[in-house]
């Protein structure tokens, strides 16, 4: 592991009398590949959320390249360097997929890095190309399809030229097929390089997914949630073989 | 011919590419020719009077759509911007006898600072709890003016401003150049890449926010653009009537602007000023039967918004007009082709 990049301290949040996120710490390094699974309500989400500041932590310290992130607006971590995907998908519907990019292309982080490209269309349009639908550009975003629409939450995502990508389930509701180059995508995109007018910084990514095959295909680590604590946490291949993981997602008796 | 010559063909040439390709600007572009040539035909005071309200509610109700129709931001409580102004301008007008040019800037920006002091509260709300806490602003700030009648003459209001300008032809051309610039600008506006912002921050504000959208800032941005250009028509306003009273804080020109607005149809500059040159006149012209004035007004508001929901203007626009599937640019009905990329028009 690399010096820590993303820090996470005891963490908590509780909605009403539900603790979502319990006392839940982790770092992960610049270059990590990060897989964040667990059963539904285990509290995967909410911690991608407490990561951007759409929800507020209880308690704990989150520590982005050294600087706390508590407290801060949503916005302002976003131009710090961290995006982030919706797991039910929250596109602008009336506007054209074009215009839906372009607002993440408008913020000041996007424009900073992309001064030398004069039209921020041309930048939204190479964000659309890395998703795989700027043929669709014009359409309006409310006749997108399930999968099409992931991959608009993952054009606007990879608009500000993250340094750590947050996705939330990236592979839900998508065909074998879309999940294979999804999957793919993603990959190319942790590489790093130039798309186009956007450059990729090879951002760190934490995935949180439930389709375990492909996701254990592109994450180097895994982090395993059940009722908001962690309860596994290391490469894949030795996750998925500890038994309380399998008590976790299978319950008593297993396979 | 020589260089004029070549200009004016040039003019001619730019004129047929951009305008007289689609009915819609075809309209627009008559539209200002006649409010800008009608003096020559009647200069009937009465009707100059008429117009002359019409193009200041026409800027209100285009500044409306500005923050409610575009930001998503419902505020019904728009006549707080127009009151605020009027009396501003009125106040700068008699206490430091300042002429209508710099007291309805300066009295917009007194709108613009009202803004500020309600967007602020107003941010974390939105939808209904956002319309009734802009409802009650208006009704607070005139319990204000009657309580300070030395200040702000009570319920008799400001009285003995200054005259717009000497004439009412020219209180006409100040007025109606006016509203035909500020609703270019204001379209200018929510066609630029602000504009974009604005929208997606209707749609969805969490989704802007985590795009990197510092979305106060553009909230506030809207509630001061707005407050300005509503700020311009209520110093217009209280020069015209050369008085500034409560009835400009009054609800129900807060749901007058809303009724306007809808009926012309919202999210689209042209569809509010459209709406108030239609509506306003006709509430006029329905004086010839006093009795029932109001009841024919409700009726013929209704009928149109029930049979078209988005207001009149898009409905006509999209019976005259059809969208390319593939480049998505507007062409006339009658064309077979798009006149751009050449694709079937079905």
């Amino acid at each position: 592991m690399g010096q820590s990049f993303l820090e996470i301290e005891g963490l908590n949040k509780g909605f009403g009398g539900l603790r979502a996120v319990n006392n839940v710490g982790f770092s992960m390094g610049r270059d990590e590949v990060l897989g964040l699974i667990g059963p539904n309500g285990a509290g995967k989400t909410t911690i991608l959320r407490l990561i951007t500041a759409i929800l507020k932590p209880d308690s704990g310290r989150i520590r982005f390249k050294g600087k706390k992130i508590v407290g801060r607006k949503t916005w302002d971590i976003v131009n710090l360097g961290i995006a982030c995907t919706f797991q039910n998908m929250r596109p602008f519907r009336r506007l054209p997929i074009i215009a839906n990019v372009m607002v993440p292309c408008l913020s000041p982080r996007a424009m900073k890095r992309g001064e030398w490209v004069k039209k921020v269309e041309a930048k939204a349009m190479d964000a659309l190309e890395f998703a795989g639908i700027s043929d669709m550009a014009l359409e309006k975003a409310s006749t997108l399809s399930q999968g099409d629409l992931k991959r608009l939450e993952v054009a606007r995502a990879v608009a500000t030229e993250p340094e750590l990508l947050l996705l939330d389930e990236p592979f839900g509701g998508l065909s074998p097929a879309e999940t294979d180059l999804m999957a793919k995508s993603m990959h190319r995109l942790h590489k790093g390089g130039r798309f186009g007018r956007l450059h990729s910084e090879g951002p760190a990514m934490i995935i949180v997914e439930h389709k375990l095959q492909q996701l254990m295909k592109i994450v180097d680590r895994i982090i395993v949630l059940n009722f908001g604590t962690i309860i596994a946490d290391g490469k894949p291949q030795e996750v998925v073989k500890q038994p309380e993981v399998i008590r976790a997602y299978l319950g008593e008796g297993g396979i | 011919m020589g260089l004029p010559g070549f200009y004016l063909r040039r003019a001619y040439s730019l004129f047929r590419g951009e305008v007289l390709v689609l009915p819609s600007r075809v309209a627009v572009f008559i539209f200002a020719l006649g409010v800008l040539l009608l003096p020559l035909f009647s200069q009937d005071p009465y009707l100059l009077r008429i117009l002359i309200f019409t193009s200041i509610f026409a800027i209100l109700a285009a500044s409306w759509d500005l923050l409610s129709g575009f930001t998503g931001q419902m505020n019904f409580g728009h006549a707080l911007f127009f009151g605020v102004a009027a009396y501003c301008t009125a106040l700068l007008n008699l206490r430091l006898d300042l002429p209508p040019w710099i007291s309805i800037p300066l009295g917009a920006l007194g709108a613009v600072l009202a803004g500020l002091i309600i967007g602020i509260p107003c941010l974390r709300l939105r939808g209904t709890y956002l319309a009734l806490t802009t409802l009650a602003f208006p009704i607070i700030l005139m319990g204000v003016i009657f309580a300070i009648p030395d200040i702000t003459g009570g319920e008799l209001g400001l009285s003995g401003i200054d005259r717009l300008s000497g004439s009412r032809l020219t209180d006409y051309y100040i007025t109606s150049v006016l509203m035909l610039g500020l609703g270019f600008i204001m379209w200018k506006i929510t066609d630029s890449k602000t504009g974009i912002i604005l929208h997606a921050i209707r749609e969805d504000e969490v989704a802007v926010r985590s795009s990197g959208i510092n979305t106060t800032r553009y909230k506030l941005l809207a509630f001061c653009l707005s407050g300005f250009f509503a700020g311009i028509a209520g110093g217009l306003y209280a020069h015209i009537m050369r008085t500034a009273g409560p009835s400009t804080l009054e609800v129900a020109l807060s749901f007058q602007i809303v009724i306007w607005a809808v009926f012309g149809g919202i999210v689209s500059i042209y569809g509010p000023i459209a709406g108030v040159f239609i509506l306003f006149p006709l509430l006029e012209f329905l004086r010839i039967m006093p009795k029932i004035r109001m009841l024919v007004f409700a009726f013929i508001v209704l009928v149109t918004l029930l049979y078209m929901p988005q207001g009149l203007i898009p409905w006509l626009r999209d019976k005259i007009e059809k969208e390319c599937p593939r480049c998505k640019i507007r062409n006339v009905t009658t064309r077979k082709t798009c006149r751009i990329c050449t694709a079937e028009l079905d």
